[in-house]
């Protein structure tokens, strides 16, 4: 009931631009605490807290000129900067923020607070839905991943951008598959692409070569299938990592999933009419790629199913030469397996080598998808500063901070121009892949199917079924969750 | 002690040596795990698995005090727990003497619904606590506000519910009161009631039989009370992780928590270090209280 | 006439005493969980068209529940670790060191200080020790020690998680058993087992005809308490295992948690939550009939 009323006060006093803003926000809060007041002591009715505004319009007349005098005051007095709030997570992207956040501040004149959040994406997400669920998120925030925007946008967590976005100077700039990433099928854009993921395979040169084995580009899922036993025949390495399971959170989904999805009969999950494509052949047979890699013996087991599963094989195994292919983004030169990672692996980008993901029976591309892309909270106390604060996150400099930081791709096609990013030569020539990106339109619903994903290989990495039985326990848990009309 | 035959005292002679093997191997498997903690913040260059340190430091411990922020994560753990276990107490004494004298209908009921409700994992009652803590930090922001204006913001950060010292203290103390009310009645119920007949007898109001009579006499009990509050709120971290953000508000677990997700690899001399300066009141919490403990319990258990 | 009074008054006095902890208790504990209850008939979500504009959908949830294999799933495995934990290990090793420690044996502090140890160890500090312990495979304390026995170490976690978290909560328990039990033997007199001796009774049988009967009243209350607090385990298993691997120590509370916060399910999750609430009071009720307790 209070914030019913307080919502439409606030929405009044937007209204009430006589005596500035400071006096509309202590005439809102006055008459709010009259609200409190009167609801504690007079009305024992729920339903004519509601109704009262109108009633008390009289009364508030005659309080709005006092309160106009003492806002105006106020407003004089208190010239302060109106404070914008943004979270983020991980030590590196927190830096990457700060290195802009001087350049905001001074083109608004606003104060920027970054709020740190807990570093785990899971634990990262808790807290951020928790406080959105309630209304009291900072007012600028990312979503992790593309499948996590439609669920967001859908529950009314962000404030439309369409019209923002596309006025924006950098507009031009964006590459089409960033907008196309981030426009609904409505047109809507919730989300500003600043920085893009890109990923594909990574391989041991160098084990390849030195084994013998052709490390031409697999034309087609059996050719990767086939390249993998190899390895696993010559040089008793693992032949291959696709992230399965549950404990891997999203990865199952987003780092394994669409590459093979995307390459299938059925490329895209999200159906016109907001239902999803989950029955169809091209999902059993992505599945039934996961079902061969267990069988064949091609892919660690065990790291998958405890906590922290990327640890062993993409820091430990991969560097140590135990695994020879796994699947990763630009980000893994920087982060995994650079200068500072864990375990870096000396001349990177020569040592390890990138094929391009095969489809299931022919053609070959890289998955792009957009990599904490920023909205708006629709509960922002000013939902205008924080637009235009949230578009300079998507500028030149900050792209390449982030980039510099995090090994992800710009969004925009000046920014990968830009001589600062070109020094970083492990990244420069995934621009050009990005043209032949492919990506997986996303939808309201596709938490769950990442679920569903998760939990399906995690059936098919402890063998307990097969392609079709996966494809079921798929199925059966988004139907579960979010109806059986939404499965197709 | 009377006299004891020889061959009954070779009985208990076997019979000690059995309590003293027993005893060391259970100690033993109680105390193993904590050796990796001690002797790792110790190591220059510790590892997951327990071995002995090739380089012995203590820059593990500075380096918590001084790169990270050690003193302020203490400082608030202490402050938060220590406020919601002085609360407990307070209210759980009060509490408990309240329903251990009542002879109101609603008794029993009350006292069950107040234990059974915790079995509620915190999990589940996180989204719902949130939405109430939020409301009432809302009520009291606009209250300042419209009192202090700006400097409503630094007030809140001790006064507020949610991201203030004054919320995560309420919060932490109720989660406790089940327990403690319960210890703190079954205490009172096993307390003969002369003490206050004389002391009514001679005419002392409530207040003052509370304050001369029976704060002395329940001293054992509210310290067992406290210290479970205390164990139990000093280990609590999604509470915390929750309803603070604030750099300056976090408590030891977060610190725990953050510093070691935040980058890639962990460095375990410093986590062991953090862990060990975790550990530490609680040890000496547990230790200082414990006299109290089995007196406390002998009371309650008799029925 | 007047007694009638002044008991009124007092009650009234006693009532205005308890006031402030039934007001923190109601807001922070009672409502939330009510409104745990409310949600669970509700579809309410985190994200998606659940989050935006929930809606009561009646026993949906509880119908899912019964056909979910991983709730049930996670009932049982609670229930193999209330056993194993709870019920078995802490009490048998708890009522051993009480018993011990009654006898005056030298170092009795010492043992009793180190004894309650790991349950002054707070649940993060707790789950960071046992990893240690059991994870790496041969580099783990535990396959260090059992490998001077010429056992074979293995991946203790992965191989045996269910009784591997067995063990640890038995560890971090101890404690409560041991203090609880102790206060219970010394409402035992001494004389009675003076008296048996002097008839001739052996240690087992008075133990099972004496120390056993007069202890039931504290056995009754360890096994309400230590069942109940022991269904509300999280941090300690999710640190270790985060309930895998695949399942195997999915407690109900982090089933609870993945179905809230994994998936987003806030009402189904809270229909979780209400049906353990439902199986506390099933014992709780129990444990009353036991004891015939009167309050």
């Amino acid at each position: 009931m209070y914030t019913v009323a307080t919502k439409r006060l606030a929405q009044e006093g937007k209204n009430s631009n006589e005596c500035g803003i400071y006096g509309g926000q202590i005439f809102d809060m006055g008459f709010g605490l009259i609200q409190v007041w009167n609801r504690v002591h007079f009305s024992h009715d729920p339903e004519e807290i509601v109704r009262k505004p109108r009633e008390e319009h009289v009364m508030r007349k005659s309080l709005f000129a006092s309160m106009c005098a003492i806002g105006l005051v106020a407003g004089l007095s208190t010239a302060n900067a109106e404070t914008i709030r943004i979270a983020e997570h991980r030590q590196a992207r927190i830096d990457a923020l700060k290195a802009v956040v001087p350049d905001i501040e001074k083109k608004y004149g606003v104060t920027i607070e970054v709020v740190e959040y807990p570093a785990p994406e899971k634990d990262y997400l808790t807290k951020i839905l928790t406080e959105l669920r309630a209304g009291n998120a900072p007012d600028i925030f990312t979503a992790p991943r593309g499948q996590d925007v439609a669920d967001m946008a859908s529950a009314g967590y962000f404030a439309p951008i369409t019209s923002e976005v596309q006025a924006w100077d950098g507009y031009g700039q964006l590459f089409d598959v960033a907008k196309q990433l981030v426009t609904g099928k409505d047109g809507q854009v919730f989300v500003l692409p600043a920085m893009l993921n890109v990923q594909q395979l990574y391989y041991r040169r160098d084990i390849l070569e030195k084994a013998g084995i052709s490390t031409d580009q697999p034309k087609n899922w059996q050719d990767l299938l086939d390249r993998a036993k190899e390895i696993k025949t010559k040089t008793g390495a693992y032949g291959l990592l696709f992230p399965m399971g549950v404990t891997w959170g999203g990865g199952a989904f987003g780092e394994g999933f669409e590459h093979l999805v995307v390459g299938t009969s059925t490329p895209q999950l999200a159906n016109d009419d907001g239902t999803l494509n989950l029955s169809s052949a091209g999902v059993k047979d992505a599945l039934g790629f996961y079902a061969e890699l267990i069988k064949n013996d091609l892919m660690p087991t065990q790291p998958l199913l405890g906590p922290e599963p990327w640890v062993v094989p993409k820091y430990e195994m991969f560097p140590a030469g135990k695994l020879a292919a796994t699947t990763c983004g630009s980000w893994c030169y920087i982060y995994d397996w650079g200068p500072k990672s864990k375990n870096p692996i000396p001349n990177v980008t020569s040592v390890v080598g990138t094929w391009l993901i095969p489809g299931k029976d022919s053609g070959a591309y890289v998955l792009v998808d957009v990599d904490s892309a920023w909205g708006v909270s629709a509960h922002a106390a000013n939902v205008d500063l924080a637009k235009k604060v949230m578009l300079e996150l998507g500028s030149i400099k900050a792209d390449i901070a982030y980039s510099q930081g995090l090994g992800n791709i710009p969004g925009r096609k000046d920014a990968a121009a830009d001589p600062e990013f070109q020094k970083m030569t492990a990244l420069v020539p995934v621009i050009a892949a990005v043209a032949k990106g492919k990506y997986l339109k996303t939808a309201s619903g596709f938490s769950a199917v990442s679920e569903g994903v998760a939990r399906a290989t995690e059936a098919l990495l402890r063998k307990e079924t097969d392609a079709a039985g996966a494809q079921k326990i798929l199925v059966d848990y988004v139907k579960e969750t979010l109806g059986d009309e939404m499965v197709k | 002690m009377a006299a004891i035959a020889p061959a009954e005292s070779a009985n208990k002679g076997r019979s000690d040596l059995l309590a003293y093997a027993t005893l060391s191997i259970i100690s033993i498997f109680c105390a193993i795990p904590f050796f990796w903690v001690l002797l790792a913040s110790l190591d220059g260059d510790a590892q997951l698995f327990l071995r002995w340190p090739a380089q012995w430091t203590l820059s593990n411990y500075a380096r918590v005090f001084l790169t990270e922020d050690g003193a302020k994560w203490l400082f608030n753990s202490l402050l938060v727990v220590g406020g919601a276990t002085l609360l407990v107490m307070i209210l759980a004494g009060l509490g408990g003497y309240a329903l251990s004298r009542t002879r109101a209908s609603w008794k029993l009921p009350l006292l069950y619904a107040i234990l059974l409700v915790r079995v509620l994992p915190p999990t589940a009652l996180v989204v719902p606590l949130y939405k109430v803590l939020l409301t009432l930090n809302n009520v009291e922001a606009t209250f300042l506000r419209s009192l202090f204006g700006e400097t409503a913001r630094p007030i809140m950060r001790w006064t507020g519910f949610i991201d203030g010292y004054l919320g995560i203290i309420l919060v932490l103390a109720a989660m406790q009161l089940p327990l403690a009310l319960w210890i703190m009645k079954t205490f009172f119920d096993g307390l003969p009631r002369d003490y206050e007949e004389a002391a009514l007898m001679d005419g002392a109001s409530l207040l003052q039989r509370i304050r001369r009579v029976l704060i002395p006499l329940a001293l054992p009990g509210l310290t067992a009370a406290g210290l479970f509050a205390f164990m139990a709120a000093w280990g609590d971290f999604l509470l915390p992780l929750i309803f603070l953000s604030s750099p300056e508000l976090q408590t030891l677990p977060l610190g725990l928590f953050r510093a070691f997700l935040r980058v890639n690899t962990i460095d375990y001399g410093l986590l062991a270090a953090l862990a060990f300066i975790y550990l530490l009141p609680a040890v000496i919490a547990f230790g200082f209280a414990r006299r109290f403990l089995v007196q406390t319990f002998a009371g309650g258990v008799k029925g | 006439m007047g007694r009638n009074l002044h008991e009124q008054r007092v009650e009234r006095q006693l009532l205005i005493v308890l006031l402030p902890s039934l007001a923190l208790l109601s807001a922070f504990v009672i409502y939330p969980a009510l409104y745990s209850v409310y949600l669970s008939f509700t579809n309410e979500a985190l994200v998606g068209p659940g989050a935006l504009a929930p809606r009561l959908v009646g026993l949906r949830n509880y119908a899912r529940l019964f056909n979910d294999t991983k709730f049930w799933n996670s009932l049982l495995v609670t229930f193999v670790f209330v056993l194993g934990s709870a019920v078995i290990g802490q009490f048998v090793l708890g009522l051993v060191c009480a018993m011990a420690l009654r006898r005056p044996i030298r170092l009795r502090r010492i043992f009793s200080s180190i004894i309650l140890l790991p349950n002054a160890a707070p649940e993060v500090v707790a789950g960071f020790m046992w990893i240690s312990m059991l994870s790496g495979g041969e580099h783990a304390t535990l396959s260090r020690i059992v490998a001077a026995f010429g056992v074979e170490p293995a991946d203790w976690l992965n191989t045996f998680p269910l009784a591997m978290i067995i063990v640890v909560n038995t560890w971090r328990g101890i404690a409560t058993a041991m203090i609880l039990l102790t206060a219970g033997l010394s409402t035992i007199p001494s004389e009675i087992y003076e008296a048996a001796r002097m008839d001739g009774a052996t240690p087992q049988q008075m133990f099972r005809r004496i120390t056993l009967p007069l202890m039931m009243p504290t056995i009754l209350l360890y096994m309400l308490i230590s069942a109940v607090s022991t269904i509300a385990v999280f941090g300690l298993v999710y640190a270790l295992t985060r309930g895998g691997p695949g399942g195997a120590t999915e407690l109900v509370s982090i089933y609870i948690y993945n179905q809230s916060f994994a998936a987003y399910q806030l009402g189904y999750g809270a229909a979780v939550a209400v049906i353990v609430l439902i199986i506390a009071l099933l014992l709780g009720v129990g444990y009353v009939k036991a004891m015939k307790v009167e309050i």
